[in-house]
């Protein structure tokens, strides 16, 4: 369970996220939604401290995550993986060694300095990429990818990490709507299947509507909207997005071309 | 609506563009005659303290082909590829005799290659370490960046002969001091020029990296170095061949290589011996130029094709 206790962040004198209470329970599949500058992606660092909060606590299984320092700090980051809009993958490295960079937390400092990963570990990783059907590209230069395909790898990446939480900073928003579609369906089946928590900035509002158990919307730095899927109605939506309505809607109508398969047969290339 | 200017004047929007650009103009010109004038100023005091003034140079300037010919040395052409004559001598006006001690320029030549080479791989290990602290974007503390920009700089602002003659007076006569003058140089030189390739990297996989929960190392040692390597091994090619003239220089204060082979002929005789150090000196420079140029181009051309 990961506890917001009046989380916030204020950047000079802006406040991008005002005091945030709310609770995510263990497994649940969370969509926040917004228009730009919301205060999203914040939110959203801030849980993994890639933003530094500026007050409020957070908690995960009754820790208390804000006050992690150094060694403790990045063991929490292992727990949370996060995928990036952009991938954030080294793309000068090649796909295999950037996702057992996932492992690297395990590492001691020679052993990773030198790049040296154990047999144990490549298998992990080639299971991970095969189960986002990329283990056939393993030894490629990973910049030599299409976007669709590196958000898979960033994918594999964040799974060897073994995690109990998945971050998801708008994971599709560079995407063009079938592999959006690709990336969103392995989220999910990793959010059914491993039982992981999956928390994810979306800015269509339709993908947040089929693939989330719960919408959160943010706007301006408050959030106005908590609740399922149904409660969310084209008013509270619009109340949302305000100026931003429109585009954000007919964003999604070009995602709707493209429905999701039923979640009881998932993709056959996201199972084990 | 009445009018269309936002000026608030009321003013043809035009001339309101002529008179600024005419104010523009006025102000450049007064800055440029300010700079120029003072640009003549230092160009006439710097004549003045070098007392650079035409007879001087008119004087001065023969003097230096009459050294050059008094170096020169005196090839004949009959005995010019003679080999040693009964008495284990080459006859004068041969290749032979005017590179008589060949063999000792080549083992020196060869010791000073040596001494750029172990300095480049040094400095090159040591810059690699502080640019990453130096970088503004990847220091893990302010501070330490601070210092390590502030030591750099200490390391490159400090001509090399300056440490060579200092290190002789500690570890004596000999390559080791040259080798560490060179090294200490060649650490500042290329630890801003790594710092400033750190500086352009993405952040992105270093975000990534962090997000994994790696460590400060970890986040240079993939986030930062796949991408800023290609560079910092051209940038390496590129001081090693600075650092074969370095080499040939500290010698003249007694710091190894052929410098103080160079320094000796030139202060004990004055004769063909300058020239013939001084041709080796260029050709191994140049050829060294010439291959670490080839290595480095086709080193960025792998890069562009990617």
């Amino acid at each position: 369970m990961l506890e917001f206790k009046g989380l916030t962040k204020q950047f000079n004198s802006t406040v991008a996220v005002k005091p945030a209470t709310f609770t995510i329970p263990d497994g649940q599949m969370v969509g926040i939604i917004g228009r730009s500058g919301a205060g999203k992606s914040t939110l959203l660092r801030m849980i993994n401290r890639l933003n530094e909060p500026s007050g409020g606590q957070m908690l995960f299984q009754g820790r208390d995550i804000t006050a992690l320092k150094g060694r403790e700090l990045r063991q929490w980051r292992n727990e949370c993986a996060m995928v990036f809009q952009q991938f954030n993958l080294v793309g000068r490295l090649n796909v295999l060694t950037n996702v057992m960079s996932g492992r690297l937390f395990h590492h001691g400092f020679a052993s990773s300095m030198m790049g040296i990963f154990t047999a144990k570990e490549r298998a992990f990783a080639i299971r991970a990429l095969d189960r986002l059907g990329m283990a056939h590209v393993a030894l490629q230069q990973t910049d030599t990818l299409s976007g669709g395909q590196m958000q898979r790898v960033a994918i594999a990446r964040a799974l060897v990490q073994e995690p109990r939480i998945m971050l998801a900073d708008e994971p599709i928003a560079s995407l063009d709507p079938l592999n959006a579609k690709v990336v969103m369906d392995a989220l999910r089946a990793i959010n059914r299947e491993d039982g992981l928590t999956v928390i994810c900035n979306l800015h269509t509002l339709d993908t947040a509507r089929q693939y989330c158990d719960r919408i959160i919307g943010m706007q301006d730095g408050v959030i106005v909207f908590d609740g399922t899927p149904k409660d969310l109605t084209d008013r509270a939506a619009r109340e949302i997005y305000g100026a931003e309505a429109e585009e954000a809607f007919s964003e999604a109508m070009t995602s709707t071309a493209l429905r999701p398969q039923p979640v009881a047969q998932p993709e056959a290339r996201v199972v084990n | 609506m009445a009018s269309v200017t936002t000026n608030g004047q009321d003013r043809d929007p035009v001339s309101l563009f002529e008179t600024h650009r005419r104010q523009m103009i006025r102000d450049r010109m007064v800055v440029n005659i300010t700079l120029g004038v003072a640009f003549l100023g230092f160009l006439l005091w710097s004549l003045w303290i070098s007392r650079f003034t035409p007879d001087r140079l008119a004087t001065g300037l023969p003097r230096i082909f009459e050294y050059f010919g008094s170096v020169m040395p005196t090839l004949q052409w009959d005995v010019l590829f003679d080999g040693r004559n009964e008495a284990g001598r080459f006859p004068p006006g041969s290749i032979g005799y005017w590179y008589n001690d060949f063999w000792k320029y080549m083992r020196l030549i060869w010791e000073t290659i040596l001494m750029a080479l172990t300095a480049t791989i040094l400095g090159t290990g040591l810059a690699v370490a502080l640019s990453f602290i130096a970088a503004r974007n990847c220091a893990p503390f302010p501070w330490a960046g601070v210092l390590a920009r502030r030591f750099l700089e200490f390391c490159r602002g400090v001509p090399e002969i300056l440490f060579a003659l200092v290190l002789v007076f500690a570890v004596g006569i000999g390559p080791l001091a040259g080798v560490l003058a060179i090294t200490i140089h060649a650490t500042g030189a290329l630890g801003k020029l790594f710092s400033e390739v750190n500086e352009n990297a993405s952040m992105r996989p270093v975000d990534g990296i962090k997000a994994v929960g790696g460590s400060w190392f970890e986040q240079m040692r993939y986030g930062v170095l796949p991408q800023v390597l290609p560079n910092f091994t051209s940038y390496a090619l590129w001081r090693f061949e600075i650092n074969v003239r370095a080499s040939a220089v500290v010698g003249f204060v007694g710091a190894g290589g052929i410098g103080a082979e160079l320094s000796h002929t030139i202060s004990f005789y004055s004769d063909d011996r300058v020239t013939a150090v001084l041709l080796l000196v260029v050709l191994t420079v140049t050829a060294i130029d010439l291959l670490s140029e080839r290595a480095r181009h086709s080193l960025i051309g792998k890069e562009s094709l990617k």
